[in-house]
C-alpha cells in the first residue's frame, strides 16, 4: 500500500471541483478542498463524509497552504483565473503534479481564448518546475457523477510530459470511474481542448443535455 | 521554506546564487501533519527527505507487529530508506511524522539529474552518504559492543534537543530495549550526576 497522497482541489466550491472531490473520496487520498471562503464548501465536506465516513477531507481557504501540503494539485478554476493562482502557488508547486482541467472557452462558448498554445502548456510555462498534466477536461461535470453512459464507460484523456506523473494521474482517473487514455505529451492538450469545444458546440446544437462523453470504440 | 536546507548545504559546500537556484528548481517542499506517513514498508522509496522543521522517524515492523525505530530526524537532518532509494527494491522502513513538519524532498530522478548538472551537488551528496555510512557504522558497533548506559548517553549527546520531544517508549525502541529498562537507566544516570 502506498503512503496516502494528499490532493489539493483549488476551486472546490465550483461545479467541477465538487464533482471531482466526490469521485475521488472513495480512493486512498487526503483531500484538501480550497475555496475563497471555507463556508462555501461546508456542504461539500458533509456530503463527502456521508459518502465515505473514513475519508480525510478538510476545507482550507488558502491556495498556497493547500498546495504546500499537497502531492497533487488540481486547478478546478476558470482558465482566466489560472495565471493569478499559478503566481500564488508557484514556489510550493515545485516538482509536484498539477492537473489542468480547464477549457479556455470564450464567453459565447463557440471558440477558445488561447491562440497557439493550449491552456495546459501556458500553465506549464507559469509553473516551469511543476509537472503539469492535462486531465478531466474532456469530461462534463455530469460524467463525474455517472461515468457510465448506456453501459459504456466514458474515456478520459490524459496528456503530459512526465511518465511517472501520467501514471499517477491515470490511477486517479481510474479511481474517478473513467477509462484513462494516455493521449501523448502536453502539446496534445491543444487537441483535447479543441475536442471539448466541439463537444460543447454539439451539445448546445443537438441538445445532448450536458451528459455526453468521448469513447473510443474497440472490437476487442 | 528552504532556509535550513541551504544553510546546511553551505556549511559543507559553498554555493553561488545560480547554483542555489538550479538546485532549488529540483527540490519540492511539503508540509505534513503529525502521524502522516511519507513512506510505507513494501513501497519503493522514491525520495530523500530533509527536515526543515518538525520531527520524523523511520521504523520497521517485525513479524509480531512490534516496531523497531531505525532513526529520528529533526530540523537539519535527512531521512530516507537509502537501500530502497538506491536499489529501487521495496522499502524495509516506514517513515512517519511525529510532529507537524515542513520538509524539503528530492526525488530519485531529480537527484540523478542534479548529480549530472551540478558538481557542487555531487560533492554534497558524497559528503552526505559518507556521513550516513559513518553514523551507521557507529550505531552498529554500539549495538554489538556497548552497554545500554553508554548507548543512552550517546543518544542524548546526538539528539540533545529532541530527547524531550520523543516519547520514552520510542527511545527504548530505537535502542532495542524496553521502556522499563530505559527508565531504570535514566534513574541511575540521574542519581550519578
Ligand atoms: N463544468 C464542466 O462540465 C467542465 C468540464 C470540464 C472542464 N471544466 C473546466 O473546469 C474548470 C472549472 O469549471 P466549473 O464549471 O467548475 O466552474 P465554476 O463552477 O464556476 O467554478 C469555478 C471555481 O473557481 C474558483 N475561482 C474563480 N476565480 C478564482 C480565482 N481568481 N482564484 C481562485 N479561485 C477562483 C471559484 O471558487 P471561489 O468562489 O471560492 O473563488 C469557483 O468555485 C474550468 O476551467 C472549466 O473549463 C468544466
Amino acid at each position: 500500500m502506498n503512503a496516502t497522497q494528499t490532493i489539493a482541489i483549488i476551486g472546490a466550491s465550483g461545479n467541477m471541483g465538487g464533482a471531482i472531490a466526490k469521485s475521488l473520496v472513495k480512493g486512498n487520498y487526503n483531500l484538501l478542498l480550497q475555496a475563497s471562503q471555507n463556508e462555501k464548501v461546508t456542504g461539500l465536506v458533509s456530503e463527502l463524509v456521508a459518502i465515505n465516513p473514513k475519508a480525510s477531507v478538510e476545507a482550507i481557504d488558502c491556495s498556497f497552504e493547500a498546495s504546500w501540503e499537497a502531492d497533487i494539485i488540481i486547478l478546478a478554476v476558470p482558465y482566466t483565473a489560472e495565471k493569478e493562482i499559478a503566481e500564488k502557488i508557484k514556489e510550493v508547486a515545485n516538482q509536484k503534479i498539477v492537473i489542468s482541467i480547464s477549457n479556455p472557452l470564450n464567453e459565447t462558448f463557440d471558440g477558445l481564448l488561447t491562440t497557439e498554445l493550449s491552456a495546459a502548456e501556458e500553465l506549464q510555462l507559469l509553473l516551469p518546475n511543476a509537472k503539469v498534466i492535462k486531465a478531466f477536461n474532456t469530461t462534463f461535470q455530469a460524467n463525474l457523477t455517472t461515468p457510465v453512459i448506456k453501459g459504456e464507460m466514458v474515456d478520459a484523456f490524459v496528456a503530459g510530459n512526465d511518465e511517472a506523473a501520467i501514471e499517477t494521474v491515470s490511477d486517479l482517473v481510474k479511481t474517478a470511474g473513467f477509462t484513462p487514455i494516455v493521449a501523448g505529451d502536453l502539446t496534445v492538450s491543444r487537441t483535447l481542448e479543441q475536442m471539448q469545444l466541439l463537444l460543447i458546440k454539439l451539445t448546445i446544437k443537438n441538445n445532448y443535455n450536458w451528459h455526453a462523453g468521448w469513447r473510443i470504440l474497440l472490437d476487442n | 521554506m528552504y532556509d535550513i536546507y541551504f544553510a546546511n548545504f553551505r556549511k559543507r559546500v559553498p554555493l553561488t546564487y545560480e547554483e542555489e537556484a538550479l538546485i532549488k528548481s529540483y527540490l519540492s517542499v511539503k508540509k505534513v501533519r503529525k502521524r502522516q506517513f511519507l513512506l510505507q514498508e513494501y513501497d519503493v522509496c522514491r525520495s530523500v527527505i530533509f527536515v526543515e522543521h518538525g520531527l520524523l522517524r523511520s521504523f520497521s515492523v517485525d513479524a509480531n507487529g512490534s516496531e523497531h525505530i531505525a532513526q529520528f530526524a529533526a530540523e537539519g537532518w535527512y531521512i530516507s530508506d537509502l537501500f530502497s532509494f538506491l536499489t529501487e527494491e521495496p522499502a524495509t522502513f516506514n517513515i512517519e511524522a511525529l510532529e507537524n513538519s515542513e520538509l524539503v524532498t528530492i526525488s530519485k530522478l531529480a537527484h540523478e539529474e542534479l548529480l549530472e548538472k551540478c558538481p557542487k551537488y555531487e560533492i554534497f551528496s558524497r559528503i552526505l552518504l559518507t556521513d550516513a555510512y559513518v553514523a551507521l557504522q557507529q550505531r552498529m558497533n554500539a549495538n554489538i559492543s556497548k552497554s545500554l548506559d553508554e548507548r543512552y548517553a550517546t543518544f542524548v549527546a546526538n539528539y540533545p534537543d529532541i530527547t524531550q520531544r520523543i516519547p520514552q517508549h520510542m527511545i527504548a525502541s530505537y535502542m532495542g530495549t524496553t521502556p522499563e529498562t530505559l527508565s531504570r537507566i535514566r534513574r541511575r544516570m540521574a542519581s550519578e550526576k
